[in-house]
């Protein structure tokens, strides 16, 4: 049959008086067992004792400690005395009279199993043990269910277990609840500070993946102020043998710590990468194809990828989904910004096409290129609003006179508020360009008022109609300096796809169409054309160079241009000339 | 320059001659948007093409483009070796189906 059941708000009243030693004996193991539960450090090896003391104390035979799961589906056997070791052993958390005593919360005296309809018989047929009577406590913490503790077959005395027996282990129960609570508090603090152990590696190991700060006459700066421990962004500088210097920065879509396992990623394959290309467009392709084979997250990266050559003050530069760098030129200061023409890496396998992300040559003719994450523009300013693209213009040019490496210190620290953590990761990177070039000395202006090396001037109206005598005159002009089919056909296409940026661009929209004056000069080994128009300047930017993966008609010209020449550029026109464009392509070698 | 068309067993064949320039790109475009709207097939005739320039080129991917978006073929012909230039510094000459002369690009399926 069942004992009355006792519910656990309410100690229950002891049926017999207990003797003065009894008292003794009860208090002694209670303040014994709180003393060994509160000093305990691993609960598991002193539960085993503690039930030993229990079971002895009571005078059963076995006793075991269910605790139940994180998800309270299942009770498992965490400790046990006895002649059988159940440890380990599992049990629904509706099973069985510990099950009962889980779900109500109540203690549960059984004198005889047999009489309980919910006593499952399987644990006694798995073991051979034989269960008598049982007497199971509730461990609770506050409203939460731990598991139980349950004492089996009494063998004192009347064999039956008592209500002082049930008191003495409900009180037991409450100190062993309050000592597994503890134990369990303890192990998420240490859990805690092993993760923030960890995290504190792999910030370090981030900072270890960005360059060294540059020498400071060094042409190429840049600072990463992560948001958190770990940044989602990165930059890189990479110098190669002969001089030119890879460079990037990226922006890992996302914080924490999937955004900084992908930024260590992309960081290792740019660097790796880098090494043995000479194309940003290539490049960024090959890492947004590997990127895409094991990205199945959603993520993306934004970047800047650039080789710059001191030497020419020349920067290949590509943009794949990245906030838009900003050329500064000192002397006038303005600005050139240069947005992004590919979609950001990581999305889709050849997304940009064979060729790769779209290129450009940009001259910085002695400007400063700065590139920078979203971290920048979308700072917090001491005001409450947002920095935006003409707050990092002031703030350029508020520092421009400084050194490079002062420089960016003072940009980056500028939006980072004292006692204030950014809201995102910030890095900024300077390319500098000295402004003399070894390999490409500016070419001495021409003197068009004398006709020393000219091999034909010619002046005609800008007009369609008029682009076949253009090539016939470039034809005699090649022809006559002793030039092949193929070399001639080549210059032909050059100064035609000029007079043609010349029609479309120069003149466009002006209501007068002028002249194009072109100069066909033989200058030492080479042959170059000056082609001079009387329209206002032209937007560089409009007419840069095609990316040849886009399949799309027009902005061909300047490729063609760039393909079959040695050198074109606008130069600074002399006065009362709108544009001057100067191609120069050496002579075959047999005529130099 | 002229433009020639002609129907080859069912192929429009847009033949050029002369200097495809600034000045008459656009009617080669018209030309040859025009042919993709009335033929499921086309070849554009290239071996008497003296000059092709970048504007002559962008007419071409145009129609190359006009055509994939119907699911019509497109094919270039016995290219000149002025425009094989031009096309080959364009790295076209991967992009477009070129034939060494009308009779294989009219018979080639596509």
């Amino acid at each position: 049959m069942t004992a009355a059941l006792t519910p656990l708000t309410a100690a229950p009243s002891p049926t017999q008086p207990l003797s003065a030693s009894q008292v003794k004996d009860h208090l002694s193991l209670i303040a014994e067992m709180t003393l060994v539960f509160s000093e305990s450090h691993s609960f598991e090896t002193v539960a085993k004792s503690a039930l030993e003391r229990i079971t002895k104390h009571v005078g059963a035979e076995a006793a075991s400690l269910f605790m139940l799961d994180d998800q309270g589906q299942v009770l498992v056997c965490t400790a046990c005395y006895g002649p059988v070791d159940i440890t380990g052993m599992k049990i629904a958390s509706t099973a069985g009279i510990v099950g009962r005593a889980v779900q109500q919360q109540e203690a549960q005296i059984v004198r005889d199993v047999r009489e309980d309809s919910d006593f499952g018989a399987m644990v006694d047929a798995k073991t051979g043990f034989v269960t008598k009577s049982i007497l199971v406590a509730p461990l609770t913490v506050g409203r939460e269910r731990l598991g139980a503790i349950e004492v089996i077959n009494k063998l004192e005395g009347d064999q039956l277990f008592s209500a002082n027996d049930l008191a003495l282990l409900h009180t037991l129960s409450r100190a062993a609840a309050l000592a597994i609570n503890n134990l369990r508090l303890a192990d998420r603090l240490v859990q805690q500070e092993r993760e923030r152990h960890e995290l504190e590696l792999a910030s370090e190991i981030q900072r270890d993946l960005l360059p060294q700060p540059s020498a400071k006459d060094f042409p190429i700066h840049g600072i990463n102020v992560p948001a958190r421990a770990v940044s989602g962004d990165f930059y890189d500088i990479l110098s190669l043998p002969d001089g030119r210097i890879w460079f990037n920065i990226a922006d890992v879509s996302g914080k924490g710590m999937n955004a900084a396992l992908l930024m260590a990623k992309t960081s290792s394959l740019f660097r790796c990468l880098a090494k043995s290309s000479e194309h940003p467009g290539q490049l960024l392709n090959a890492i947004n194809n590997e990127l895409c084979e094991t990205n199945s997250h959603g993520m993306f990266v934004t970047m800047v990828g650039g080789l710059f050559d001191p030497a020419t003050g020349v920067v290949r530069l590509t943009n794949a989904g990245h906030e838009p760098p900003l050329l500064f030129d000192i002397a006038r200061e303005s600005f050139m910004s240069i947005p992004a023409d590919g979609p950001p890496l990581g999305i889709a396998v050849g997304i940009a096409g064979p060729d790769g992300f779209p290129v450009s040559d940009i001259d910085l003719n002695g400007g400063t290129l700065y590139i920078f994450t979203d971290g920048l523009t979308e700072a917090t300013t001491f005001g409450g609003g947002m920095l935006g693209i003409d707050g990092v213009r002031a703030l350029i040019r508020d520092h421009a006179e400084e050194t490079p490496d002062l420089r960016i210190k003072n940009i980056s620290g500028a939006v980072k508020l004292p006692g204030k953590s950014l809201h995102d990761d910030l890095t900024l990177l300077i390319v500098e360009d000295s402004g003399t070039h070894s390999k490409r000395p500016e070419p001495a202006l021409p003197d068009l008022t004398t006709s020393a090396g000219v091999v034909l001037r010619l002046r005609v109206p800008a007009r369609a109609d008029r682009l076949k005598m253009v090539r016939t005159a470039a034809d005699q002009a090649a022809g006559y300096c002793g030039c092949d089919s193929a070399w001639t056909l080549d210059l032909v296409m050059a100064v035609d796809e000029a007079c043609q940026n010349i029609i479309r661009h120069a003149y466009a929209g002006q209501p007068e169409v002028g002249d194009i004056v072109l100069d066909f000069v033989r200058e030492g080994d080479s042959l170059s054309v000056l082609l001079m128009d009387f329209a206002p300047p032209v937007d560089l930017a409009k007419i840069k160079s095609r990316d040849l993966a886009d399949v799309r008609p027009g902005g061909l010209g300047v490729h063609l241009i760039k393909s079959v020449t040695d050198d074109a550029r606008f130069l600074p026109p002399p006065p009362g000339v709108g544009n001057l464009f100067k191609l120069t392509k050496r002579l075959p070698t047999k005529v130099q | 320059m002229t433009i020639e068309v002609s129907d080859v067993n069912g192929t429009a064949v847009v033949a050029l001659s002369g200097d495809v320039d600034l000045q008459t790109s656009p009617a080669v475009r018209q030309k040859l948007l025009a042919c993709l709207e009335t033929s499921k097939r086309l070849v554009a005739d290239l071996g008497a093409v003296s000059y092709i320039d970048s504007s002559g080129v962008a007419s071409l991917v145009e129609a190359f483009q006009v055509s994939r978006k119907k699911g019509a073929y497109f094919a270039l012909a016995s290219v000149s070796p002025a425009a094989m230039r031009v096309l080959s510094l364009a790295r076209l000459d991967k992009v477009f189906t070129i034939h060494p002369d009308v009779t294989a690009a009219t018979a080639a399926q596509g």
